[in-house]
C-alpha cells in the first residue's frame, strides 16, 4: 500500500481516538460528573459488565481499540525502521509489526464480544 | 589601515592514508573585518597547513561547494565573514551525515544519489511532442510562483547536514531531493508524479520528516525545504484519494501560430513624434 495511504490514515484516527477516549474518560474516570456515581462504583467489575452488554460500548471500544492500535503501532514501526535495516529487515519489521496488531487486535476484540454476550454477574 | 583581530582557527583534520581518527588543528590568524572563513582557510594553507584539504569553487554563494560545519552549525564557507560570528575561537569541521574524504571534504554522494532518485527533470508522456515540438509550452506568471522558491537550491548539502532524521534514518530521501520532488511535480509542464511514486511515495519519503526545520534554517539561498515537504505531503495526499491536479498525458502547448500572434501584440507602438 502506498505510504501516504498509512500515513494519512494515521493521522485520521487521531481525532477519532481524542472523541472515543473522551467517551472512555467520561463513563469510567468522570462518572461523578456525568452519571452521578461515584468512580469506585463506576470501575466496580459487576458496573463494567453490565456496561459491556451495551451495544454502543461494543462498538465504541471495538472502534477504539482498532483506531488505538493503529496509530501506536503505525508509530511504533516508524520508530523501528528509523534504525538501518537492511530491506529484507525492514519487511520483516512490517510484517511483525501488522501480526502483533492483529493478534493484540484478536484478543482485545475477543474480550469486549465476551463481555457484551456475557449473560452478567 | 584596516583594523584586524586575532581569532584561533579550530579545524579538523584527517587524512585517510596517514590518520586512524580525525584530530584537531589550531592556527591563529589576523582577521581583517570583511574576511570570509573562505579566504581565512585560504591564507591558513598558504602559510601554516599546505595540505589542508577543501571543496570550493565561486566564492559567492552559487556553487554550493564550500560547505561546512562552522561554529557547530552548517554554513558555506565563502558567505560566512569570521569576525560576524563574534567568537575568538571559529571551529571548522566538515558537514556531519556525510562520510569525510580528506580534511574539510564531505562525500556528498548520498545527495546526488537522492537527488537522482526522485527523476529531477520534466516528465513527458507524450513522447511525440518531446521529439516534434508543435509549438511552447504555456506557463503563466501564477504558475511558475508555485514552484519558483525551489528552483534556487543551489545542491550545497547543508541542509541534509543540519537534518536530524539524517543523521538517525541515513535513507531518508531529505529535504534537498523532496523539496526538489516537490519543484518538478507541482509544475504544469510536467507529468511524472506517478513515475516519482516510487521513490517518493515510500517510507523514507516525506512522512519521516520530524519537522524541525533545521533544512530551512540552514539553507544558505532561502529555499525553505521545509515548507517544500508539507507541501508534498499535501499533494501526495490528495492524488492518493484522488483529487490531486489532473495533467493531461499531453502537455498543452501554444500552437506556433498563436506564438507568432502574441509576438505580433507586443510589437512596439507606433511612433507619435517625428513621423
Amino acid at each position: 500500500m502506498r505510504e501516504t495511504r498509512l500515513w494519512s490514515l494515521h493521522i485520521l484516527v487521531i481525532p477519532v481516538i481524542a472523541v472515543l477516549l473522551g467517551m472512555h474518560f467520561a463513563v469510567q474516570h468522570y462518572a461523578p460528573v456525568f452519571y452521578g456515581m461515584s468512580v469506585e462504583k463506576a470501575r466496580d467489575f459487576a458496573t463494567m459488565i453490565e456496561r459491556g452488554r451495551s451495544t454502543a460500548q461494543f462498538v465504541v471500544y471495538i472502534l477504539l481499540l482498532a483506531a488505538g492500535l493503529y496509530h501506536g503501532l503505525y508509530g511504533t514501526r516508524g520508530i523501528i525502521r528509523e534504525l538501518p535495516l537492511s530491506p529484507a529487515m525492514a519487511k520483516v519489521v512490517d510484517w511483525g509489526i501488522l501480526t502483533v496488531g492483529v493478534l493484540i487486535f484478536a484478543l482485545g476484540a475477543y474480550v469486549t464480544w465476551w463481555t457484551f454476550v456475557h449473560p452478567g454477574v | 589601515m584596516t583594523d584586524t583581530k586575532q581569532i584561533t582557527f579550530r579545524i579538523r583534520r584527517y587524512d585517510p592514508d596517514l590518520d586512524t581518527i580525525p584530530h584537531w588543528e589550531e592556527h591563529k590568524l589576523n582577521v581583517p573585518d570583511g574576511m570570509t572563513v573562505l579566504e581565512a582557510l585560504q591564507e591558513i594553507k598558504a602559510e601554516q597547513a599546505p595540505t589542508l584539504a577543501w571543496r570550493s569553487s565561486c566564492r559567492m554563494g552559487v556553487c554550493g561547494s564550500c560547505g561546512m560545519f562552522i561554529n557547530h552549525l552548517p554554513m558555506l564557507a565563502c558567505q560566512t565573514q569570521v569576525l560576524h560570528l563574534g567568537t575568538d575561537v571559529v571551529t571548522v569541521a566538515p558537514l556531519p551525515n556525510y562520510d569525510n574524504v580528506k580534511d574539510l571534504v564531505p562525500n556528498l554522494e548520498p545527495l546526488i544519489q537522492k537527488h537522482a532518485a526522485i527523476k529531477p527533470f520534466i516528465i513527458l508522456t507524450n513522447s511525440k511532442e518531446i521529439d516534434e515540438p508543435t509549438g511552447e509550452f504555456i506557463q503563466t506568471p501564477e504558475q511558475r510562483d508555485e514552484y519558483s522558491q525551489f528552483t534556487f537550491c543551489i545542491k550545497c548539502g547543508l541542509c541534509l547536514a543540519a537534518c536530524p532524521t539524517v543523521a538517525t534514518d541515513p535513507l531518508f530521501l531529505g529535504p534537498q531531493a523532496l523539496a526538489q520532488a516537490y519543484r518538478y511535480t507541482v509544475d504544469n509542464r510536467d507529468c511524472g508524479l506517478q513515475e516519482r511514486l516510487e521513490a517518493i511515495d515510500a517510507f523514507h519519503g516525506p512522512y519521516q520528516c520530524h519537522m524541525a526545520g533545521a533544512c530551512s534554517q540552514a539553507c544558505p539561498k532561502g529555499v525553505d525545504p521545509a515548507f517544500g515537504i508539507q507541501l508534498l505531503k499535501r499533494t501526495l495526499v490528495l492524488d492518493s484519494i484522488g483529487f490531486g491536479k489532473k495533467k493531461s498525458s499531453v502537455a498543452k502547448v501554444m500552437p506556433l501560430a498563436d506564438i507568432v500572434k502574441q509576438i505580433e501584440e507586443f510589437a512596439p507602438p507606433p511612433r507619435t513624434v517625428g513621423k
